[in-house]
């Protein structure tokens, strides 16, 4: 399967993800970041202490003043990015399938990182499986040169089993060395609740992603009558009857679970987008994450 | 405790079909979804977690609200007044005769008619009454006045059409004294379901009887026997001469096959035709080996079958032993001697009762004692006959009664006496001529005994010098004749008693009537004469009453009951003007059915809609 289409993948390279804090990480990248270093970027000046290179002497100040001070420039970083993508037997709903949509984003997010000289974590979880093997070479990934190997280890992903989000995204936290940006793409339809694991991420200092993606059919179910329905992750059964004249009020329901999500998430300052998993592609990549300022 | 509509608990019967509904198993659709968590929210929210929650609008309330107040509205039995004025006494008459059994209306117009008049009970308020009448020839009450439906239901359930005419006077009588105890404003009412095939009713013009006629009847699509008589063939006294009538009330042109039967055995087979609101006059001759039935049967598909058919006993002549008691009158002797079949002995005085004469003429000659056979009493003076006797000079005759067996082929034209005894008419008999001031002729029976009484000496008259004087004479003595007179009491018309004098006293009869069935009659000891009521269908009974064994026929024989079209109105209205067929629909219609209808299928739909919202 082609994850992004060629002409898709020419708009994304236009694209650098913005960072809203410093880059922490120790690594050389293309990110500013407060650590001085060499670029071409000043940063400010300091007194001249016996040992200093004297290639950065300013040696107009000297002329003036005639006291040694030192130019310091800033030192450009790596930004790492880490797409926790869920992978749990609920994606695999829905037409189109929420999974495919789920992966076309982070390959999306994730070339966009990748053009950018960020380097690139994906996070599958449930981490089981055959995932465990794809996990290890989604992690980590930089450069441009290796979006080729990025894309086929994503299509390699599957989904199934029960996720435990909360721990999932605690865990993840902790394993980052440094922090920086999350993207989390998921249905945020876990019994557990969201909360934990996105505070777990705000609290680890990640800049904070979220995408909801849900299936137009858990939108607006099209099937009426005396239903059994039964929970694909947790095999919970629930008996309901529904109707067309239920419609309203279903709506309105996931509307307000939309709604309280989205204000958790602005209230820790979480970018949140919810999406359907039947909207395009390019909606959400080229006007919602740019006009929310994901990337610019 | 009483139920007004007992049918109603056959309702009832629906109370499995709503238990079936309920017993059909809901049988959900098992679907694998993501994820419960959205359903659990939904039903966390819909569902009530106060006792209360805000009325939002839906059908299914709204239909069983609708369901909840038809039934509510159908308990509360609302009716419509209708056009119908509420009477707090209604008087139903139903038309129990022959015609009313024509099938032009399906099953029979008698059946229509208790139909409408059931609606008329069903209709009936709680604290109304209503009388059941039925009128053939004579008027029954089948339910006096009552306000029990149940009982009025069964009055007219347990009616039955008769094979007689109709004789409306009885029930008028009843119907309008039960109506003048009512007070006025009370409205009471006579209904009156009938044909209108009804003979005149003079006396109730004008009485302004509150008479509403629900007229029944489509057509008149019949042929019937509207006489029949047999007599000695004129041309060969050997044979007998069988007349009928055949009346065909329609407007169109009708035939049918008509066949003689003596006995069980067909004698001869004609086909007739009558012209359209015509009477057709037929005559077979027929020889008759011995006593007997003569039956004339219309074999045609008509609406009316009672008058298809009718019988006459036929009994052979025999010689008559006749007595003339005369000063000298040769042109009676003259005239009665060619008579056929009759032994006549003349004398000038008599002392005893003339036993062994069947027929004794009185030619003005007061007997000492009256004689005990049939007599024909010329200008004679017996107080047996009349309370009071004067003198009439020049009696003009007026009319006569051509229609008598008596004045046949008689006519009175140019007739002029010179004196007559001038009586009252007497309770008796029936005046055949009439005067100016005194009936001439008088026809009766006395003890079961015939009499013919002229009042004027023949001598006395110019009437000897006619034609109709011998014919006059041979009309006596046939009409005076025993075995005549018993061959007409053996013929009857439908609804008339049957009389029958009996040599000796028995204590019990049986009669077989038409349709098989074996009535018993116990007679009072020393009675002489036998009496049967139950003549209500046409056809030939059967008597066994001791050593007697006989048949008698009871026929319809009415034109006015085979005129079976339909009348739009009655003619007995005030100022001569008629009572119209009315339009007029039953009063106080109950709605609770029709209610109750709607809830069922406002039910029916309330499932429907459900199981398709749901689907």
């Amino acid at each position: 399967m082609s994850l992004l289409t060629p002409e898709l993948l020419r708009r994304l390279e236009q694209f650098q993800l913005l960072a809203a804090r410093r880059a922490k990480s120790s690594a050389k990248g293309e990110r500013r970041s407060r650590a001085r270093g060499q670029s071409v970027e000043f940063a400010d000046y300091r007194n001249y202490v016996a040992g200093d290179d004297l290639r950065y002497l300013d040696w107009n100040l000297f002329g003036r003043l005639e006291k040694l001070f030192l130019k310091l420039y800033e030192e450009e970083r790596e930004l790492p990015v880490r797409i926790f993508l869920d992978c749990s037997e609920s994606m695999n709903f829905g037409v189109p399938r929420k999974f495919d949509f789920a992966r076309q984003v982070a390959a999306a997010i994730g070339y966009v990182a990748l053009c950018g000289f960020d380097r690139v974590s994906i996070v599958p979880f449930p981490n089981e499986g055959e995932n465990v093997t794809t996990a290890g070479a989604l992690r980590a990934v930089r450069g441009r040169k290796s979006s080729l190997q990025f894309f086929q280890d994503i299509t390699r992903l599957t989904c199934g089993g029960g996720a435990n989000f909360n721990e999932a995204l605690r865990r993840g936290a902790l394993e980052a060395r440094q922090a920086g940006v999350a993207i989390v793409l998921t249905d945020f339809l876990d019994p557990t609740g969201y909360d934990k694991g996105l505070n777990a991420l705000v609290g680890r200092g990640f800049q904070v992603n979220a995408v909801q993606i849900l299936s137009p059919d858990e939108l607006a179910p099209g099937t009426y009558g005396d239903l059994k329905l039964v929970d694909s992750e947790t095999g919970t059964i629930q008996e309901v009857t529904f109707g067309k004249y239920r419609m309203n009020a279903y709506q309105q329901t996931v509307q307000n679970f939309i709604q309280k999500l989205r204000e958790f998430c602005s209230s820790r300052g979480i970018s949140f987008f919810s999406v359907n998993s039947a909207t395009k592609l390019e909606d959400l990549l080229l006007k919602q994450l740019r006009a929310s300022e994901v990337w610019a | 405790m009483n139920f007004l509509a007992p049918a109603a608990f056959a309702f009832a019967a629906a109370i499995p079909i709503v238990i079936v509904f309920y017993l059909l198993k809901r049988k959900r659709v098992i679907k694998l979804i993501s994820s419960t968590l959205l359903w659990q929210r939904f039903l966390a929210e819909t569902q009530a977690n106060a006792p209360f929650q805000r009325l939002r609008h839906n059908w299914l309330l709204i239909l069983q609200i609708l369901l909840l107040l038809l039934a509510v509205f159908a308990l509360s039995r609302p009716y419509f007044t209708g056009t119908a004025k509420s009477s707090r006494l209604r008087v139903l008459i139903l038309d129990a005769s022959a015609s009313m059994q024509a099938t032009d209306e399906k099953p029979s117009r008698f059946e229509k008619a208790r139909t409408e008049a059931l609606k008329w009970v069903d209709s009936l308020k709680d604290e109304d009454q209503m009388v059941v009448l039925v009128a053939a020839a004579n008027t029954e009450v089948k339910q006096s006045a009552t306000s029990d439906k149940g009982a009025l239901r069964r009055a007219i359930e347990s009616c039955r059409a008769t094979d007689s005419p109709t004789r409306l006077r009885e029930a008028f009588q009843l119907a309008e004294t039960l109506v003048k105890n009512q007070a006025e404003r009370d409205n009471p009412e006579i209904h009156l379901f009938s044909d209108g095939a009804i003979p005149n009713l003079g006396e109730f013009e004008n009485k302004n009887l509150p008479l509403i006629y629900h007229r029944i009847g489509e057509r008149a699509n019949n042929l019937g026997i509207a006489s029949l008589d047999v007599r000695a063939n004129p041309d060969n006294q050997a044979q007998r001469a069988i007349f009928t009538s055949i009346v065909n009330p329609s407007t169109n042109q009708q035939s049918a096959d008509i066949e003689l039967r003596f006995g069980n055995d067909i004698v001869e087979t004609k086909t007739v035709v009558v012209p359209g609101t015509n009477t057709f006059p037929m005559a077979f001759v027929a020889s008759q080996p011995r006593d007997g039935i003569f039956t004339v049967r219309l074999t045609g598909n008509d609406d009316l079958a009672a008058d298809n058919q009718a019988s006459i006993v036929s009994i052979l002549p025999r010689p008559v032993k006749a007595l003339l008691v005369t000063r000298g009158n040769r042109i009676l002797e003259k005239a009665i001697r060619p008579v056929p079949n009759v032994e006549l002995t003349v004398v000038s005085v008599l002392t005893d009762d003339a036993p062994g004469y069947d027929v004794v003429i009185l030619d003005d000659v007061t007997p000492v004692v009256w004689p005990k056979g049939n007599v024909f009493a010329i200008h004679v003076i017996a107080t047996n006959l009349f309370t009071e006797v004067s003198k009439v000079d020049m009696p003009a005759i007026v009319d006569w009664k051509n229609t008598h067996p008596l004045l046949r082929f008689v006519s009175f034209d140019n007739v002029f006496i010179n004196e007559s005894l001038a009586v009252k008419p007497p309770t008796w008999g029936v005046s055949l001529v009439d005067s100016t001031q005194t009936p001439l002729l008088i026809a009766g029976e006395i003890d079961r005994k015939r009499v013919v009484w002229l009042g004027f000496d023949t001598l006395q008259s110019r009437w000897p010098y006619f034609i109709s004087f011998p014919i006059f004479i041979q009309n006596v003595m046939e009409w005076l004749n025993p075995a005549s007179g018993s061959a007409s009491q053996l013929t009857i018309k439908a609804g008339e008693p049957f009389r029958l004098s009996l040599a000796e006293a028995v204590g019990s009869a049986q009669i077989t009537t038409p349709d098989g069935a074996v009535k018993n009659l116990s007679l009072e000891k020393n009675t002489r004469e036998l009496v049967f009521g139950d003549t209500t269908k046409q056809g030939i009974y059967k008597l066994h009453a001791g050593t007697n064994d006989l048949s008698f026929c009871v026929n319809l024989m009415d034109a006015a009951e085979s005129d079976i079209r339909p009348r739009e109105e009655l003619p007995i209205g005030k100022f001569g003007a008629g009572i119209a067929a009315t339009r007029l629909q039953r009063a106080n219609m109950e709605l609770w059915r029709w209610i109750a209808l709607a809830g069922l299928a406002v039910l029916l739909f309330e499932w429907w809609y459900y199981h398709r919202r749901t689907a």
